[in-house]
């Protein structure tokens, strides 16, 4: 899987700069993008491709070492660490925040929980839905 | 090990420079009266308001361009000794030698500091030839040529006045890239004056709207765009105070401030969040309206 991932910084987005960020490190690391021991960018290098404060991804990269998915070791930089139950507790929380936009989403366009069950089900036998999600992901989403 | 380090200064940052009941007017003309303002130590600070309010004499102050009719600049410790020095300030009203070539510039610089050598490496990214006359440099050419004798100092706090917007978008971004490449090496402090915001959005903390030589607004940056929104719909939200509005055949734009989370339910209409250009927008259309 390509390691060289995008990052999105929405400027318009409530969503604080140093959360948007976070969450693309760690939909990195949740996806296998970046895996145990990766090294990742260094500060000065993430802030100059981002064009975004160094200050922010101290901050970024702060928290993730608090939160137990990145370590840094000093002289040498910051390296993702592992930890298969928190990315799994994680991953699902993302899970259901993602589902409850969509549902909330296809309740309001007044599709009722049976119809969106059966457009699910419907994807989930389509592999060319498959092979699609496949090229948005490698695209660099 | 630069990283760390960086971490640890951020970690125990305090005041660096700070302005003390400050007073100035043009003739008759009130500016700025009992003004302070604390800036911390390795902070970006935008300043922003309408034309005229005093954006740039504030820049001008705290760099000793101009003097204070009464009040003061206060520096941290470290930088009492030697202020003028560590405090670089870039903008298009300054002179620069006019009549000398790049080169004597440069000489005369390393001469009056004590320099053995300066990092010319940006001048070099850029077409300015160090035979040219200072005065034949476009301002884009003038702006790197300064900001590299400024950056030879090893200054604490940047001053920069509006020139990053009138230079093209290469110089711009080399000039920005090189303000990214010193934040991320040491804790230096910048406050800018600036309108147009889309390249340095993502640089700011900080943000301060003057308003008849008073500060209007002070807020860290995701605090200002959580509070500042734009309501979609027909009539202007009842519990919020409108900064300014777009009215349409149907409905109108609200801009509104201080929006609070716990609003949300209330309120009739879309909310929409904005970016840094939109919320300086609403609030200086505010003052036009």
């Amino acid at each position: 899987m390509n390691k060289f991932f995008n990052i999105k910084v929405d400027a318009k987005s409530a969503l604080p700069i140093y959360e948007q960020v976070k969450r693309s490190i760690k939909l990195a690391i949740f996806s296998g993008r970046l895996e145990d021991g990766d090294q990742v960018r260094s500060i000065r290098e993430l802030s100059l491709k981002l064009r975004i404060n160094p200050n922010t991804i101290i901050k970024v990269y702060s928290q993730l070492e608090a939160e137990g998915f990145l370590i840094s070791r000093p002289g040498a930089g910051y390296f993702v660490k592992l930890d298969r139950k928190k990315m799994q507790r994680e991953k699902h929380g993302l899970f259901e925040e993602l589902t409850t936009e969509y549902v909330a989403k296809m309740l309001e366009l007044g599709y009722s929980m049976d119809e969106l069950i059966h457009e699910i089900r419907k994807y989930g036998r389509n592999s060319s839905f498959e092979k699609n999600l496949k090229e948005f992901e490698s695209a660099g989403y | 090990m630069a990283e760390t380090l960086l971490l640890k200064r951020i970690l125990r940052s305090s005041r660096v420079l700070a302005t003390r009941d400050l007073s100035f007017s043009y003739g008759k003309h009130s500016v700025f009266k009992n003004f302070n303002l604390d800036v911390p130590e390795g902070q970006v600070c935008l300043i922003t308001g309408i034309n005229g309010v005093g954006k740039s004499t504030l820049l001008r102050l705290i760099a000793g361009v101009l003097k204070p009719a009464s009040g003061k600049i206060v520096f941290s410790e470290r930088l009492a000794k030697s202020p003028k020095r560590k405090i670089g300030f870039i903008s298009d009203m300054l002179s620069l030698y006019e009549s000398l070539t790049v080169a004597q510039g440069i000489d005369f610089h390393k001469d009056i500091y004590g320099l053995h050598q300066i990092d010319d490496s940006l001048i070099r990214h850029t077409k300015i030839g160090y035979s040219q006359k200072i005065k034949e440099l476009s301002l884009g050419q003038r702006t790197i040529y300064h900001l590299s004798l400024i950056l030879s100092l090893e200054p604490e706090i940047l001053l920069i006045d509006e020139v990053i917007h009138s230079i093209d978008a290469y110089l711009r971004k080399l000039f920005l890239d090189q303000l990214i490449q010193l934040m991320s090496q040491r804790r230096i402090t910048v406050v800018m004056v600036n309108l147009n915001f889309r390249d340095i959005e993502h640089l700011v903390e900080r943000v301060i709207l003057l308003k008849s030589g008073e500060i209007a607004v002070d807020e860290e940056i995701h605090s200002l765009k959580a509070k500042v929104k734009k309501i979609i719909s027909t009539r202007p939200p009842t519990c919020l105070s409108v900064l300014s509005q777009n009215n349409f055949s149907d409905h109108a734009e609200f801009y509104v401030y201080p929006f609070s989370e716990a609003l949300r339910d209330d309120i009739e209409g879309e909310i929409v969040d904005l970016d840094l250009t939109e919320i300086v927008a609403a609030f200086i259309g505010g003052e036009y309206a």
